[in-house]
């Protein structure tokens, strides 16, 4: 950002600069500072104060994302010929031809090639759950998934994706776009609250539940803003409704009035934006001051999001609150849509962190692994989308449901699938998505997305549709996007 | 830089599917069958592949491949097999049909392949893994600039960039960064005061000469800067400020686990933290520092001081897994000292530096024997559990190691022989490590040779012995069982000093003639007073006995319980007494030691490692160190991958910078302070993070000086004066990565909490000592470092400001978060100091309850206390206005008899609305950007 445009943006957004001191609370709001940037630049014409670049058919995400790599075989997209030929070597089957595909070369983005894992593994793996057609749409998902197979009629399932790292630096890649060799690049959620900025001031724009991904495969930087700057982090939230947020009030003994504690916060305000003055181009600065404006609201704001003592028996049971299992995931699941119900822009929850390449990472014993993990995360999932639904919130909320990539058709070792980064599924829901219906498609085994292919940033390019943005207008000068970066959107999808 | 090639090309077009393509199609066979022996780390007969140009070029002997004529070429008879060529690739499966039909077609082809190509660097060649050298200093235009060798190469690069960097910061703001930077604490406001006058300022801090150009005042004069410095590095609170530091690169945790049962780290491991505090206090060489966490069992085995810095080896102890607790060590010795992810080749060999899964097997084998133990210390007690030193030492000093298929436990190579040692790529460039067992001393091995152990075993032998004769003494009539007391105490006293002295002549070395007949008579004297105790225990229960037959006699319920109990007693004593009788006819030389007996030699395997490390011809070490000091000065790294300085790492920004510094802290016998001196008082620090560049035209009398926000220096990246050659270095180096100003930094969270107390007054700069209770950091005041921290058992406060995870944190992360707000709105702590120091402040400036004329003198107090400067007339005058308003709104009380209460936690308002705004506006200023920003 240039020195003069940020510090004239810097004096506008505090409402003072060239007209002395006013009041500015309310003027300091997303998107200002951005709008004035942008349109001196001549980048874009929207996004400002919050509006988009088209009609939004969605006003929020809920973005659900498997650490660790989920097979998409086995998940979403069955492939009954892995277990006509199991035991195989895949050049002995009818589809011998996967292996030699360009797309094998196009696709990856290794560096060495004796890795212990992120190979392709040659001895063909049977399907280790059954599917059924579910739904009147009758799309096949398998067994491990019965709850979200019961609501496959509000699903779009994309089985075209794939992705160009082999290792989990793909969790990161997942959320910028970017392989992990490249760097660190702001990510969808941040690029949705620079876009949009917030709805409700009394909570973050963009919240992370769960264990974010581990510093292996990207750390903080998953949720992070990078150049966007700091005050389009991501921040995280405890799902603890005994704690839901430490210092939430004055300790009772130190007397600390409402009035006191508000005339306070103003006068903070002011001498934070007085410190804009000498210090245009921190954008630490700018995030400081936000982060005060949103935690004097959060303080009651908060706890009031976390009180899921408020949500009926059957509510509660819908998230499979009342199971071991499903308990710690169905909170967070239920966290989530407590906050886009309050506003909220962007919920990214993340399940499967084990400090390391993510639970998920099945290289052996898939099945326990995976009968486990589904057993967690489907009847929350699925009670979170009869949720909104039943609350009239689907049509405008969009579910997205992710992993890093898909795993190998060929077995690693005697009961394990390697990480496959040719082709795997995702699955959106709501949000102007249309329902039960399959778009794309892998080859017979479950190699190459062959129909339909995607890589990452279409799924992006299409939240950011949906939510009335245009992936192209998202730009900040100075800093060059490459095509790659926009993605097409899944227009397939859509309503 | 070769992974980022392939990339760029695989994504090329496929679209002239006619001609083959030498990229996609090509490269990867190359790469996937050939280049592990014809690349770059390995060419076989001289052979490589793995660029084009190299192809072409073949051997010295001839080429490998003619285009146009594929037949001919040796390259493809060689995957074909033909006759009289050895077929390739030689290990591995042989290239399929398809691959060989595509090279023979690419070869006929011409063998085209991109001009553009990159030629794989050999891995040994990478920078790092290279001694480095001192280049000359950069000749640079503007001399004037440097004040040291450290700026020739920033200036260097800012004339090649075109930057001009920004003036120097002004003197207090430049206080107040170098006293954060070193001792982790604000300057009081007096000492800002006078730094600035001597500065020739002489108008309090911030105060900028009013409408004059501070170019052109001579100011600053080195002196005083200097005086700051060796203050500072002077300092016992410097240990404590870097001390978190290099906590957090060495992973510093406190023990935790469930509830009372240890599962991580160590208890005591505090010493670790203490050793941590007094080396970097007293400036001990970092190549020392080294050698006593690793190996000061080896190299100072007697002395219980360094032997605290292997809390290094025994952090990693995990009571469930010794495979993880030894992964981690590998891991973290890797990355703290060499920047090597060495952990990256424990399932196959490293992905990009050239570690094979053997040689980090090797690595681990250096640790393989040892082990922690709890040793005792003077003062400590009994009990070195309950309070003594937690220590590593090689227990199992044959102990193997096997390399893991994929890295599984269950999978051992046992056919494997995996011997200590470093990565071949390292050998050469630095040297072999040489691995020599260490004999120990007996005093090392055996700590009951310690006086420390003997002396309190005699002691405590005596005392029981005088006790039990001053019994009998002070009995008229003493009878048998206080005289066998007595009898049983001497003897065992006796045996204890025969014991002491059969150690002496076996544990000397060599051990004396007489160490045999010592021994056995240690032995019996050992066995006589078991016996006499046995006595004393019979005569006591028979008496026992006696006694219960005798209440039974008066007893109405007539319970025999107690009597049939008491024979019973009586009749294992006897029994005992007849065993101890026994082994009386016993003549062997078996007596119990005063301590556990450990190995009396060490495998010397870490010693070496540590002399390896710490040698001058290691590339890595002091590259990778002296860039963790540039960080914490400078807020962003030399280079950015801190813990990782191999090939998939970042190269540095200023390279020859970097080697400068490694060189000369090698130079200067691996001081830290000597490099935290050169970079504090080079021309680089003292840079502003903001404002005009040097030469510039300054904004007139500066925006905070008179509130005028106009004028802006450029307009639209180039100066707003044409007359000006100066360019906007914001718009040429956004990033900053050339170092044309100081970067801002968010104060560290232990800096938060220490800077709101001291500001107070309320520091307790109390050192070293066993961990505090984490839950009482709001109300209690010695600095943080000394909290426990560990896995949840750490500060919440500390864990808002991004505190360190205990696990692995080697570089802070600096969010801002709605959630660091309201640790400083609402914790106690905050609201405390805050009412504290404003109470502190009204004193100063005589402020009289609901006088309003004090209330401006009030306003620059405390900007000075909390912020190190004077506010901006803007900045005043929404002081003054909330101060008014405020007092309006509060509530008086009169009756409020607490206000002098300074019990933490409990410190209430000022019943006076005029001081208790006065403590709100203080409150808001520690919660200022401002205050928690090091600009």
């Amino acid at each position: 950002m240039n020195h003069q445009n940020s510090r004239r943006a810097f004096l506008a957004d505090i409402g003072m600069g060239f007209t002395g001191l006013a009041a500015g609370a309310m003027l300091f709001r997303d998107g200002v500072s951005r709008s004035l940037a942008s349109t001196e630049s001549g980048v874009t014409d929207a996004g400002s104060l919050g509006l988009p670049h088209h009609l939004p058919r969605a006003k929020r995400v809920i973005w659900l994302f498997m650490s660790g790599g989920t097979s998409h075989m086995e998940s979403f997209d069955p492939k009954p010929a892995l277990s006509k030929y199991a035991g195989k070597e895949i050049k002995e089957t009818p589809f011998a031809s996967a292996l030699e595909s360009p797309l094998t070369k196009e696709n990856v983005r290794i560096v060495v090639p004796n890795d212990a894992n992120g190979h392709i593994w040659h001895k063909l793996y049977p399907l280790q759950v059954g599917f059924k057609k579910r739904g009147h749409s009758g799309i096949e998902v398998s067994d491990w998934w019965p709850h979200v197979g019961s609501v496959i009629d509000e699903i779009a399932v994309v089985r075209s994706m794939w992705t160009t790292d082999n290792n989990h630096g793909a969790q990161l890649q997942f959320h910028t776009g970017r392989h992990r060799l490249d760097g660190f690049y702001p990510t969808i959620g941040a690029w949705t609250h620079y876009g949009l900025g917030a709805i409700n001031e009394n909570l973050p724009s963009f919240v992370v539940l769960g264990t974010p991904i581990a510093d292996c495969c990207g750390g903080n930087e998953g949720h992070g803003g990078d150049y966007l700057g700091p005050e389009h982090n991501g921040i995280r939230l405890n799902v603890d409704p005994k704690n839901p947020l430490p210092f939430a009030s004055p300790p009772v003994a130190s007397g600390v009035t409402p009035d006191e504690q508000k005339s306070k916060f103003d006068l903070l305000n002011k001498l934070n934006k007085l410190g804009g003055i000498e210090y245009p181009d921190d954008p630490a600065l700018t995030a400081r001051i936000k982060s005060y404006e949103l935690a004097y609201r959060m303080q009651t704001a908060v706890p009031e999001t976390m009180r899921f003592s408020e949500e009926s028996d059957a509510t509660q049971e819908l998230y499979g609150l009342n199971e071991k299992p499903t308990q710690d995931f169905g909170r967070l699941c239920l966290a989530a849509r407590r906050l886009v119900e309050r506003g909220v822009r962007f919920v990214q929850v993340f399940h499967g962190s084990n400090g390391g390449a993510g639970a998920w990472d099945s290289h052996a014993k898939l099945k326990d692994n995976h009968s486990k993990l589904c057993g967690q995360v489907d009847k929350p999932i699925a009670g979170l989308i009869k949720d909104l639904k039943q609350r009239g919130m689907l049509d405008d909320t969009l579910v997205v449901w992710g992993t890093e990539f898909g795993r190998t058709p060929g077995a690693q070792n005697s009961d394990g699938r390697d990480h496959h980064p040719y082709g795997f599924s995702i699955w959106l829901a709501g949000g102007g998505v249309k329902g039960g219906i399959v778009h794309g498609a892998t080859d017979e085994l479950g190699f190459h997305a062959v129909e339909n292919r995607h890589y990452i940033t279409d799924l992006h390019a299409t939240v950011l549709h949906q939510l009335g943005l245009d992936s192209r207008r998202l730009n900040v000068p100075g800093r060059k996007r490459l095509e790659i970066d926009y993605g097409q959107v899944i227009k397939g999808i859509l309503t | 830089m070769l992974m980022l090639a392939i990339i760029s090309w695989t994504t090329a077009s496929l679209e002239a599917a006619d001609k083959v393509d030498y990229v996609t199609q090509i490269k990867p066979i190359f790469t996937h069958h050939c280049s592990m022996c014809h690349g770059a780390v390995k060419q076989k007969g001289g052979i490589r592949v793995d660029a084009g140009v190299l192809i072409h070029k073949g051997t010295d002997d001839g080429a490998i491949i003619a285009p146009g004529k594929a037949d001919e070429s040796l390259l493809l008879r060689a995957v074909i097999g033909a006759e009289g060529v050895e077929k390739m690739p030689k290990d591995g499966k042989p290239l399929s049909a398809e691959q060989i039909a595509l090279l023979k077609r690419w070869i006929n082809e011409g063998a085209a392949y991109p001009k553009e190509e990159i030629i794989p660097l050999d891995p040994a060649k990478h920078w790092a893994f290279n001694v480095p050298m001192k280049s000359e200093l950069p000749k640079v235009k503007d001399e004037a600039w440097s004040k040291n060798p450290i700026d020739a190469f920033i200036a260097a690069q800012h004339e090649k960039q075109g930057l001009t960097p920004l003036e120097e910061a002004e003197p207090n703001v430049w206080l107040r960064r170098v006293y954060l930077d070193l001792i982790g604490l604000p300057p009081t406001e007096a000492e800002t005061a006078a730094f600035v006058k001597e500065c020739g300022e002489g108008q309090g801090p911030g105060a900028k000469g009013q409408g004059s150009n501070p170019q052109s005042t001579i100011r600053n004069p080195q002196s005083a800067y200097d005086r700051v410095v060796e203050k500072l590095l002077a300092s016992p609170r410097y240990g404590e400020r870097w001390g978190r530091h290099w906590m957090d690169i060495w992973r510093y945790s406190d023990w935790y686990g469930y509830q009372k049962e240890l599962r991580n780290s160590q208890k005591h491991i505090w010493r670790w933290r203490d050793w941590i505090i007094e080396s970097l206090n007293a400036d001990k060489p970092y190549d020392r520092m080294i050698v006593e966490m690793l190996a000061a069992d080896e190299a100072a085995p007697t002395d219980q001081d360094a032997l605290r810095a292997t809390g290094f080896l025994t952090r990693n102890y995990y009571k469930f897994n010794r495979h993880v607790w030894l992964d981690s060590t590998v891991e973290h010795t890797g990355k703290a000292f060499l920047g090597l992810t060495l952990n990256c080749a424990r399932c196959h060999d490293h992905m990009y530096d050239p570690v094979s899964q053997e040689e980090y097997y090797k690595f681990r084998a250096i640790f393989e024997p040892y082990q922690v133990r709890y040793d005792r210390v003077p003062g400590g007690g009994n009990d070195a559990e309950k309070n003594g030193l937690s220590r590593a030492y090689d227990a199992e000093l044959n102990a193997k190691t096997f390399l893991f298929e994929r890295g599984n436990d269950k999978m051992p190579r046992e056919e494997l022989v995996i011997t200590p040692g470093v990565p071949k790529v390292f050998v050469t460039a630095a040297r072999d490590m040489s691995i020599a067992q260490v004999d120990l001393p007996a005093e090392a091995y055996y700590p009951g040779m310690q006086p420390l152990i003997r002396e309190s075993a005699l002691a405590a032998a005596e005392k029981e012995w005088k006790s039990r004769l001053a019994a009998v003494e002070k009995t008229e009539q003493p009878g048998e069982l206080l005289q066998k007391q007595a009898d049983a105490a001497e003897a065992e006293l006796n045996a204890l000093k025969a014991r002491i002295a059969a150690d002496d002549a076996r544990f000397a070395a060599p051990p004396s003639a007489d160490a045999g007949n010592l021994a056995k008579e240690a032995a019996r004297l050992s066995r006589q007073a078991k016996v006499v105790a046995a006595e004393a225990a019979e005569v006591e229960a028979r008496q026992q006995v006696a006694a219960t037959e005798q209440a039974l006699a008066n007893d109405e319920k007539k319970n025999a319980k107690p009597v049939d109990d008491a024979k019973k007693k009586l009749d294992a004593a006897q029994k005992e007494l007849v065993k101890a009788r026994d082994t009386l006819q016993k003549t062997d030389d078996q007596y119990a030691a005063l301590s556990a007996i450990y190995p009396a030699t060490s495998t010397g395997r870490r010693h070496a490692l540590a002399q390896w490390i710490t040698s001058k011809k290691n590339p890595l070490t002091a590259r990778v160190v002296v860039n963790h000091i540039w960080l914490r000065h400078f807020g962003s790294p030399l280079v950015s991958t801190v813990f990782d300085f191999g090939l998939s790492g970042k190269p540095p920004t200023h390279p020859q910078l970097l080697d400068w510094l490694a060189v000369e802290l090698m130079e200067h016998n691996w001081s830290h302070k000597h490099i935290h001196r050169l970079i504090v008082t080079s021309r680089a620090y003292r840079m502003a993070s903001n404002g005009v560049p040097y030469g510039a035209p300054s904004r007139q009398g500066g925006a905070r000086a008179t509130g005028n926000a106009e004028a802006p220096p450029f307009r639209d990246g180039a100066p707003a004066n044409p007359q000006s050659a100066i360019r906007d270095p914001q718009s040429i180096d956004p990033d900053n990565t050339w170092l044309w100003r100081m970067n801002s930094r968010r104060m560290e969270a232990e800096i938060v909490r220490d800077s709101v107390i001291h500001l107070a007054g309320r520091l307790d700069t109390t050192m070293a000592g066993p961990e505090l209770d984490e839950n009482a950091g709001l109300t209690t005041y010695r600095r943080s470092i000394y909290y426990r921290h560990a896995m949840e058992k750490q500060m919440v406060f500390l864990e808002m400001f991004d505190g360190a995870s205990p696990t692995e944190c080697y570089r802070r992360a600096e969010t801002i978060a709605p959630q660091q707000a309201l640790a400083m709105v609402n914790s106690s702590l905050s609201v405390d100091m805050a009412r504290l120091i404003a109470r502190d402040l009204a004193a100063k400036v005589d402020a009289k309850p609901d006088d309003e004329t004090s209330n401006a003198r009030f306003v620059t107090a405390a900007f000075a206390r909390i912020l190190s400067r004077a506010p901006s007339e803007q900045e005043r005058a929404a002081c003054l206005a909330f101060l008014l308003e405020q007092t309006r709104i509060l509530p008086g009380n009169a009756s409020a008899k607490d206000a002098n209460e300074t019990k933490p936690g409990q410190i209430k308002p000022s019943s006076v609305p005029s001081l208790r705004a006065m403590e709100n506006f203080v409150h808001v200023l520690l919660n200022h950007h401002e205050f928690v920003t090091i600009r």
